[in-house]
C-alpha cells in the first residue's frame, strides 16, 4: 500500500524534468496543429513520430507520445462542435449537441464546457485508476469470454436510451449497426460476408469513414441551404465560454459519472473511446428529466462525452500497460513504442519498485492528466477566436468542410474506396436526419457488434451452453434485463405524469388527418429499410452457422420491427398526428428553394468526390474549392484564388510532401501514364 | 564559329551533369518505402521502422527510406499492391507475412500475386513456432499430453494463419494429441489473457513473439513450453523435445517438415515487384544483410528484444521454388487440415 502512494507521487515528480516537461509540450505543440484535423489526429502522427523516440528515455519518450494522444482527443472536440465533422472517431458523440449549440451561436459555450469536462474527466480518471490499480488485473482475470459478450450485450441496451423519443426507430437503427458490422470476412470460418467482391471490405466497414460521412455530411447540407453563417444568431455572453465552464461545474455529479463510465469501460479489453463516448452520452440522456432538448444543442450533451473521452484514455492506457491488449489503433502504436523501448507490457507494469514499473505507469498517468491542463489552458486563451469561425459565412467554410470530410475519411486506412462510403453514408444519415430517425443506436450497434459476435462463439466453443449459469454471468443479464426496460418504464411514466394536464410533447402537423394510407418519404425509406434486410438476409442463406448466426438472429426480429413500424407510418387513424417531424427541416424558407439548394450542395459533394477520383487529391481538391467559390457562392477572384492556394499549399504541402500520405494519382492520371509513358507492370 | 561558342558552352554545360548524375548511383537522392502489411505498432511494423532507420546507410546514394502501412484483409492488401500496382523500379519495398505464399498455394480467395515472381531481398528472422501451456493446466511433458483424457484447448485467430491456427492443426493431425482449437480470439496477446484467466490451456506461438508478449507468465514459470515445432532446438529452450521427433509415420513428418519447417522460413519477407531490374534487387539484397549485422542496428534490435535469424533472399527463394513443387495429393491433404 505504501509503495504504490510512493509510486504515486514519484510518477509525478518524474514528469518535471526539464527534457521530459518540454518534450512533453512538443508532444501537445505537434498533436495540437495535426488533431484538428478529422481523421490525421492519433495513429498517423504517432506512427511518424516513432523512429525519435528511440534515442529517448522511456519517461522522455511517452511524456513526447501522450503528449500528442491526449490533445488529439480534445482538438477533436473542437471540429466535432465548430463543424459538425467528426475530429476522431472518439469524438463523435460531440456532435450531436455541440454542434447544434455552435448553430445556435452558443459554440463558445459547448468549447468551454467540452474542454472543461475533458479535463475533469482526466483528472477524475487519474484518480479512479490509481485507486482501481491493486485490484485491476484481478478483477480483468476473472472475466473470460461469456463475460465479455454480457458487457457487449449491456452496452447494447444503452440503445434505448439513445433512441429518445421513437424507441422502435432507434431499436431498428440498433439492428441495422448490428448487421453492418458483420460486414467482412467472418473471423472464426473465414466466410466473406457482404464483401461484394472487394477486399478493402474484408475487415468490415471502416469506423472513420461511416462517422464522418453520417455526420458530418447532414450538416454541411444543413449549412449549404441555410446560406449563412454557422452560426445562426449571434448570443451574448450567455453563449460564451465561462458559460460553459459554468455548465461544468453546475453539472458535477454528471461528469464525475460520466468519467466513471469512460474509465472504468474502458478498462475491459476490447472496450475503447469509440463505445465509452455514446455509453457516456446515453447515460447523460437517461438522467436527464427533459430528454427532447438532446439532439437540439443540450449542454448536458457535451459534457457526458467530453468528460468520458479523456478518463477513456486513462483506462484504454492500463489495458494497454497492464495486459498488452490495445483498444484502438493509438493503443497499439503506444505498445509499438514500448516494445521498441524495451518496456515489455504486463503485471510488472503494476507492480511498485524495485521489482516493477509502477512509477512509469503513474507517470503516464500524470503526463495525461498534465497534458489536458495544458491543452486547455491553451484552447481557452484562443478560443474567442476559433468561435470566430463560426461568424464566418457558409460559403467560405464549406469548400473546406469538405476537405476536411474527404481527407479525414482517406486518412484512416489510406483508400480511396473509402471515400465512396463517406457518399453512402452521407446520403444515410441525411436521410435519417430528416425524417427523424435517431443515428446514434446506429454506430453503437456497428461498434458493439464485432465484440458480441466474436465473444459469443468463443463462449460456446469453449463452454458449450454451460456458461450461462455463470454466476457472473446471471447477475449480467439480469443488469442487462433492467438495462434494456428501465429506460422505458421510466419515459412512460414520465409521459403519463405529463399527460395529465399537458398537451403531448410532439408537434402537430396536419390536425386532424382523414384515415387512410399514406405515402410519403418516411413509408419510402421504411420500405427501403426492408427490400434491404430481405435482400441481405437472402444474400446470407449460403453462410455455414458460424457465419450465419449472428447475422439471422439480428436480421429477424430486426426485419420484423421494420415491418411494424412501416404499418404504423403507413396507416392513418382519425386524427393521429406524426411524431415530430420538422418540416423543411427546421428552416424557416420555403420548400423548393431548401430543395433546390439541397440539390445543389449534394451536387458539390458528388462533384468533388468525382474530382478526387479523376484528378486525385493534389489537383482535385483545389480545382473544386476554386470552382465553388468563384463559380457556386460567386465569390471575388482574389478572394477565391488565395484561398484555393491555401487549400492546394495544405494538400499538396503537408500530406504530401512532409507526411507523405500515398494519396491515389487519380484515374486520368493513371490513364494517360500509361498511355505516354508506358505505364506500370500491370 | 563565334555564332555557336555560347551555345555550345551551354550545352556542354548542361551535359556534364547529366553525365555525371547518370554515373552516379540510381539511390541517391531517391527514397524507398517500406509497405507494411499491418496498423503501426505490431510486429511486422517495428521490424521495418526499425530496419529502415538503418537500410539507407548501407545502400550506395544513401536514400531516404520511410515506412507505409497498408493494412488489411490478412495482409493481402499490401501483397497485392506490390506485385499488381507497385512499379518495379526498386522503390517500394514490400513487408508482409509469408503465410500467404502458402495460402496462394491452397488457393485462399483474394490472392492476386504469385510468390515466385516476387523478387525475394531477405528476411530478418524466422518463424520459430513452440507449444506453451499454461502450468496450471498440468500438462508440462508431452506423454502427460499424450494420456489427456479431455483434450486440451488451444486459442487460435483465424483460419489460414500460420501461427496458431495453422500450426495447431497440423500438429493435432500429425502427432495425434488430443487438441481442441478454440479459433476467433483477436491476436496472440488475447489468446494470452484467455489463458491467464484460465479459459484456454495455452497455444502454439512464434517464439520470437511469444518472448515479448508472453514474457512475465514464462518467466515466473506459470507457463511452459512443452514443443518447439523447428528442425533444431531453439538456443533458449535446449531441453524442450522437438515436433518433428515425436512423428511416427513418413505421412506425419513430411506435414510438419513442409507445413511447418518449410513454412517458417518465409514467416518475414521482406521483398520487391516482380519484374524489378536485377542490380537494383542485388544492391538492396546486399545492403539488407549488412544492416542486419551493422553495430547500431543490433543495439537497437537488441532493446526491443527482436529476434534475428537472418535469410538471404537466394535462399528465400529456393525455399519458395521448393513449397511450389508439392504434388497435388499433398496440397489437398493440407487444405483438408487447415480449412475444413
Amino acid at each position: 500500500m505504501l509503495e504504490m502512494v510512493n509510486a504515486f507521487v514519484s510518477g509525478f515528480f518524474q514528469i518535471f524534468s526539464w527534457t521530459t516537461f518540454s518534450l512533453m509540450l512538443l508532444g501537445i505543440a505537434i498533436g495540437f496543429a495535426v488533431g484538428i484535423l478529422p481523421g490525421l489526429g492519433g495513429p498517423t502522427t504517432l506512427a511518424i513520430m516513432l523512429p525519435f523516440i528511440v534515442k529517448m528515455k522511456s519517461v522522455e519518450a511517452f511524456a513526447f507520445l501522450l503528449g500528442m494522444a491526449t490533445v488529439t482527443n480534445t482538438t477533436g472536440d473542437i471540429t466535432s462542435i465548430l463543424f459538425g465533422v467528426p475530429g476522431e472517431p472518439t469524438t463523435t458523440a460531440t456532435i450531436i449537441d455541440g454542434h447544434p449549440m455552435a448553430k445556435k451561436g452558443e459554440a463558445g459555450r459547448a468549447l468551454g464546457a467540452a474542454l472543461l469536462s475533458s479535463l475533469m474527466g482526466a483528472i477524475f480518471g487519474a484518480f479512479a485508476l490509481a485507486m482501481v490499480i491493486p485490484i485491476v488485473r484481478p478483477l480483468v482475470l476473472t472475466f473470460g469470454s461469456p463475460e465479455f459478450f454480457m458487457l457487449a450485450v449491456l452496452g447494447l441496451t444503452f440503445v434505448a436510451s439513445l433512441s429518445g423519443e421513437v424507441l422502435l426507430k432507434g431499436l431498428i437503427a440498433g439492428g441495422l449497426g448490428l448487421f453492418l458490422a458483420t460486414v467482412g470476412l467472418d473471423p472464426m470460418s473465414g466466410t466473406q460476408r457482404y464483401t461484394f467482391g472487394q477486399l478493402f471490405l474484408w475487415d468490415g466497414i471502416g469506423l472513420v469513414p461511416i462517422t464522418v460521412g453520417f455526420f458530418a455530411i447532414p450538416e454541411i447540407v444543413d449549412l449549404a441551404v441555410q446560406r449563412s453563417s454557422i452560426a445562426g444568431e449571434r448570443v451574448g455572453k450567455l453563449g460564451g465560454v465561462m458559460e460553459g465552464v459554468k455548465d461544468t461545474f453546475r453539472h458535477w455529479w454528471l461528469v464525475i459519472r460520466c468519467s466513471a463510465i469512460g474509465t472504468f469501460t474502458a478498462i475491459i479489453p476490447g472496450m475503447g473511446g469509440a463505445t465509452t463516448q455514446w455509453l457516456a452520452y446515453a447515460h447523460a440522456v437517461q438522467s436527464s428529466p427533459d430528454k427532447e432538448r438532446f439532439g437540439k444543442g443540450a449542454v448536458e450533451g457535451v459534457l457526458g462525452p467530453g468528460a468520458s473521452n479523456n478518463s477513456t484514455m486513462g483506462g484504454s492506457l492500463i489495458t494497454t500497460i497492464a495486459f498488452g491488449v490495445p483498444a484502438s489503433v493509438l493503443m497499439a502504436i503506444l505498445l509499438g513504442a514500448f516494445l521498441i523501448q524495451g518496456l515489455v507490457p504486463g503485471p510488472d507494469m503494476l507492480i511498485p519498485e524495485p521489482k516493477g514499473h509502477l512509477t512509469l505507469t503513474f507517470s503516464f498517468v500524470w503526463i495525461n492528466v498534465f497534458s489536458n491542463i495544458i491543452t486547455v489552458g491553451i484552447c481557452f486563451l484562443i478560443l474567442n477566436h476559433l468561435v470566430k469561425v463560426t461568424y464566418i459565412r457558409g460559403s467560405l467554410v464549406i469548400p473546406f468542410i469538405l476537405l476536411l470530410i474527404y481527407l479525414g475519411a482517406f486518412a484512416e486506412k489510406n483508400t480511396f474506396a473509402d471515400l465512396f462510403l463517406v457518399l453512402l453514408f452521407g446520403v444515410l444519415g441525411w436521410v435519417m436526419q430528416r425524417l427523424n430517425w435517431p443515428r446514434p443506436p446506429l454506430i453503437l450497434g456497428l461498434v458493439l457488434g464485432p465484440l458480441a459476435e466474436n465473444r459469443l462463439f468463443l463462449s460456446t466453443d469453449n463452454y458449450g451452453l454451460s456458461w450461462l449459469l455463470r454466476p457472473g454471468i446471471l447477475l449480467l443479464i439480469l443488469l442487462t434485463l433492467v438495462g434494456a426496460f428501465y429506460p422505458i418504464l421510466r419515459t412512460r411514466w414520465e409521459k403519463r405524469k405529463k399527460e395529465i394536464g399537458q398537451a403531448p410533447p410532439s408537434e402537430v402537423i396536419h390536425k386532424g388527418e382523414k384515415g387512410g394510407l399514406r405515402f410519403n418519404w418516411e413509408t419510402i425509406f421504411n420500405l427501403f429499410l426492408i427490400i434491404i434486410f430481405i435482400c441481405a438476409l437472402w444474400q446470407s442463406r449460403r453462410f455455414n452457422f458460424r457465419a450465419g448466426l449472428f447475422p439471422w438472429t439480428i436480421g429477424f426480429p430486426v426485419l420484423g420491427l421494420t415491418i411494424i413500424q412501416f404499418i404504423k407510418t403507413l396507416i392513418v387513424e382519425e386524427g393521429e398526428k406524426r411524431d415530430g417531424l420538422l418540416p423543411n427541416a427546421g428552416h424557416k424558407l420555403p420548400t423548393h428553394i431548401v430543395n433546390r439548394r439541397t440539390a445543389g450542395i449534394f451536387g458539390w459533394v458528388v462533384g468533388y468526390f468525382v474530382a478526387i477520383w479523376l484528378l486525385g487529391f493534389s489537383f482535385g481538391v483545389p480545382l473544386c474549392t476554386f470552382i465553388q467559390l468563384k463559380f457556386g457562392y460567386r465569390e471575388k477572384l482574389t478572394l477565391s484564388l488565395i484561398l484555393t492556394v491555401f487549400a492546394w499549399a495544405f494538400i499538396y504541402g503537408l500530406f504530401d510532401r512532409v507526411l507523405h500520405t500515398p494519396f491515389p494519382p487519380g484515374l486520368l492520371f493513371n490513364f494517360f501514364s500509361k498511355i505516354f509513358i508506358g505505364g506500370s507492370n500491370i | 564559329m563565334k555564332r555557336f561558342f555560347l551555345p555550345m558552352v551551354a550545352i556542354v554545360f548542361t551535359l556534364i551533369p547529366c553525365i555525371t548524375l547518370g554515373a552516379g548511383p540510381f539511390y541517391e537522392g531517391k527514397m524507398i518505402r517500406i509497405i507494411v502489411g499491418t496498423s503501426p505498432g505490431g510486429g511486422y511494423d517495428i521490424y521495418a521502422r526499425t530496419i529502415a532507420r538503418h537500410l539507407g546507410n548501407h545502400i550506395p546514394g544513401h536514400p531516404n527510406i520511410i515506412v507505409e502501412n497498408m493494412p488489411g484483409a490478412g495482409m493481402l492488401i499490401s501483397a497485392n499492391y506490390l506485385y499488381k500496382i507497385a512499379k518495379p523500379d526498386g522503390l517500394t519495398i514490400g513487408h508482409f507475412g509469408g503465410g500467404l505464399f502458402f495460402n496462394q498455394l491452397m488457393g485462399q480467395p483474394g490472392v492476386e500475386f504469385d510468390a515466385r515472381k516476387f523478387e525475394y531481398i531477405g528476411a530478418a528472422t524466422k518463424g520459430d513456432p513452440v507449444c506453451v501451456l499454461a502450468k496450471s493446466v498440468g500438462i508440462t511433458s508431452i506423454d502427460k499430453w499424450v494420456n489427456s483424457k479431455t483434450p486440451v484447448k488451444l486459442g487460435g485467430v483465424g483460419p489460414g494463419l500460420f501461427t496458431p491456427d495453422n500450426c495447431v492443426r497440423i500438429l493435432k493431425v500429425a502427432l495425434g494429441l488430443p487438441i481442441q482449437l478454440v479459433s476467433g480470439y483477436k491476436g496472440i496477446t488475447e489468446v494470452r489473457l484467455a489463458t491467464e484467466s484460465g479459459e484456454l490451456a495455452g497455444t502454439v506461438g512464434a517464439w520470437s513473439g511469444l518472448k515479448m508478449s508472453w514474457r512475465k507468465f514464462l518467466e515466473t514459470g506459470d507457463a511452459v513450453v512443452v514443443l518447439q515445432a523447428v528442425p533444431k532446438p531453439i538456443p533458449d529452450l535446449p531441453n524442450v523435445p522437438l515436433a518433428i521427433n515425436l512423428a511416427k509415420t513418413e505421412e506425419a513428418r513430411e506435414l510438419i517438415e513442409v507445413g511447418i519447417h518449410s513454412n517458417s522460413e518465409i514467416m518475414w519477407p521482406f521483398t520487391l515487384s516482380p519484374g524489378t531490374p536485377k542490380e537494383r534487387v542485388e544492391i538492396l539484397q546486399k545492403a539488407f544483410q549488412e544492416t542486419l549485422k551493422d553495430k547500431e542496428f543490433l543495439a537497437e534490435a537488441e532493446k526491443a528484444k527482436l529476434s534475428l535469424d537472418p535469410i538471404t533472399g537466394q535462399e528465400f527463394e529456393k525455399t519458395i521454388a521448393r513449397i511450389f513443387k508439392l504434388d497435388s495429393a499433398t496440397i489437398a491433404k493440407f487444405k483438408e487440415i487447415l480449412f475444413k
